[in-house]
């Protein structure tokens, strides 16, 4: 079978489709994500996702469902909880262990899940069908949307809360709607990566993004770029070499934030030595 | 119109009076400094004014009005901050101050926004460094930027908590200059909240002096007097001027604990050299932070 065979194939490109969309949202999300120091929340509500997919399967629901009602609830629950940046640690803590229990709970109580617990854990890229597709970019495209309605009101409460209050936001207001765009694109995401590696989209390209401009717009740009490069390539070679979509995705994700950091290391050499 | 006026006005908060009857007014164009101990209420004076706290009694209007939430006519520099921590470059953060509350897709005036803030950091001599990550810039370099950041709307009342803390001397003196600059080019009142007056005593017209839950102001000679802080303190204060100018008020510190490691002696010996000396009065000035 040729290259070009493969990647003719309809549930291919259905994943093209799927990874396009959901690199966008995850790259301009975890911008705020880093920006915010929230990676801890990503990580949870990804988490929490999964008890709520292995609650879905056991009712006989979609997983996807199951991953919607978890993430947003847990999304509203932390922003609610950890109103302010300083003290939401604890509350997200609480969220994911809670969950996670649950999630030990409808594990045992369904027993042939084995496979659905498998492709929600790591991804299922290659599964993709026409109706994933559609959610995937439709989630994807109303969380762009959004993000670039808020943009700056986002930014000024992330960077400055204090004075972003005095000067009329809510951190309250758009903390939450922070978390629930994040736990949508932490829906989506899973359905490309996985739970567990969630954060391959989410949180290192937009790492990586931070070390290389500090103007916003520029890091989000950069972030939504690095996300979608990395995942066409791990595409790309998971359908030519083989091996797990979702180890390439995140292997490149990976690798572009240490050559980032290392870039920023390089160049910091010299001036470290001159200013002092 | 005064920039800040308060009549009779009174703070509760958790059931606690922070203070009650102050009577305040706070003119255009001149610099108003807040005095007194951590806890006082000071900080709490300025949330007063922005509209994040109200009076539980009396009266308070800001530039006329009643304060408003969001107002783009006062400025407002809080003390704690995270640009230490941002990777976002000054330029951006000023740009904040300047429609970062605006929801929406941009509707032109990209050109105006990009003069206002190079306007804002020319005024606070932030260009030189405004390209550059918040979190790379020295504590002098950050107050600028924030400077620039809450002046860059123009605002007519200016509200600083502590912008000299963490400073070191030649830093104070810089911020202390730039406020005055600020002050005489926007025209705006400036109202700072600060922990030692000496740094700032070329700067202010007018003191207010918050402890013990009442507020004295009147100029810096009416207010800082052995017969106005003893009568607030409520015990005998000594204030001893140096070779130097400075005023070193003696007898407060026995009613607040101090956070400082070091025993502290009142009338220390040893306070000859000029640094030495400045860290033991701002320690007995105001039970600093």
């Amino acid at each position: 079978m040729s290259l070009w065979f493969l990647l003719s194939l309809a549930f291919v490109q259905h994943a093209y489709y799927a990874v396009t969309a959901v690199s966008l949202a995850a790259g301009a999300v975890g911008y705020f994500v880093v920006l915010r120091r929230q990676a801890f929340a990503a990580h949870a509500i990804g988490h929490v996702g999964f008890a709520g997919a292995a609650g879905a399967v056991l009712l006989g629901l979609s997983p996807v469902v199951g991953l919607l009602v978890f993430c947003l609830v847990a999304g509203v629950l932390i922003g609610l909880g950890g109103a302010t940046l300083d003290d939401r640690d604890a509350v997200v803590g609480v969220t994911l262990t809670a969950a996670l229990g649950l999630g030990v709970l409808f594990i045992s109580l369904y027993s042939g899940y084995a496979d659905a617990t498998y492709s929600i854990l790591f991804g299922q890229i290659l599964g993709v069908t026409w109706a994933d597709v559609a959610l995937v970019a439709l989630v994807s495209l109303l969380v762009l949307v959004v993000v670039s309605l808020i943009y700056r009101p986002l930014l000024f409460v992330s960077v400055d809360p204090s004075s972003a209050v005095a000067r009329g936001l809510s951190e309250r207001g758009l903390s939450l709607i922070f978390l629930s765009l994040l736990a949508l694109t932490t829906v989506v995401a899973i359905q490309i990566v996985g739970v567990l590696l969630v954060f391959s989209l989410l949180v290192a390209p937009a790492a990586a993004a931070e070390q290389m401009t500090n103007r916003p717009l520029r890091a989000m740009a950069l972030a939504m770029g690095i996300a979608l490069v990395s995942s066409w390539l791990g595409l790309f070679l998971g359908v030519w070499l083989g091996g797990p979509v979702s180890f390439w995705i995140t292997a490149l994700a990976a690798s572009t934030y240490l050559v980032a950091r290392a870039r920023v290391a390089w160049r910091e050499r010299r001036p470290a030595m001159s200013v002092a | 119109m005064n920039a800040l006026e308060l009549h009779d006005a009174s703070v509760t908060r958790g059931g606690k009076v922070i203070w009650r009857d102050a009577n305040v007014n706070v003119a255009p164009g001149t610099v108003t400094a807040v005095l007194g101990p951590n806890g006082a209420g000071k900080s709490t004076l300025l949330l007063c004014a922005l509209g994040l706290v109200s009076l539980s009694g009396g009266s308070i209007e800001v530039l006329g009005d009643s304060p408003r939430r969001g107002s783009s006519r006062v400025g407002y520099m809080p003390q704690s901050r995270r640009d230490a921590e941002q990777a976002i470059s000054g330029r951006d953060y000023v740009a904040l101050g300047y429609d970062g509350t605006h929801y929406g897709w941009r509707r032109g005036g990209a050109r105006a926004k990009a003069d206002a803030v190079q306007e804002a950091l020319s005024l606070t001599g932030a260009r030189a460094f405004a390209d550059r990550p918040l979190r790379t810039l020295s504590g002098g370099q950050r107050q600028r930027v924030a400077l620039a950041h809450a002046t860059v709307f123009r605002p007519q009342l200016l509200l600083l908590d502590e912008p000299l803390a963490a400073l070191d001397l030649a830093a104070q003196a810089e911020i202390v200059d730039l406020v005055n600059l600020i002050r005489d080019t926007t025209g705006a009142a400036v109202v700072v909240v600060a922990h030692d007056l000496n740094p700032l005593s070329s700067l202010v017209d007018q003191v207010l002096w918050i402890a013990r839950r009442q507020v004295r102001s009147g100029t810096p000679d009416e207010v800082v007097n052995e017969s106005v802080l003893s009568e607030l303190y409520g015990h005998a204060v000594e204030i001893v001027v140096t070779p130097r100018g400075r005023r070193v008020i003696v007898g407060l510190e026995e009613e607040f604990a101090h956070p400082h490691p070091h025993p502290h002696v009142a009338g220390h010996a040893h306070a000859a050299r000029d640094e030495e000396a400045h860290e033991h009065f701002a320690e007995i000035y105001g039970d600093d932070s």
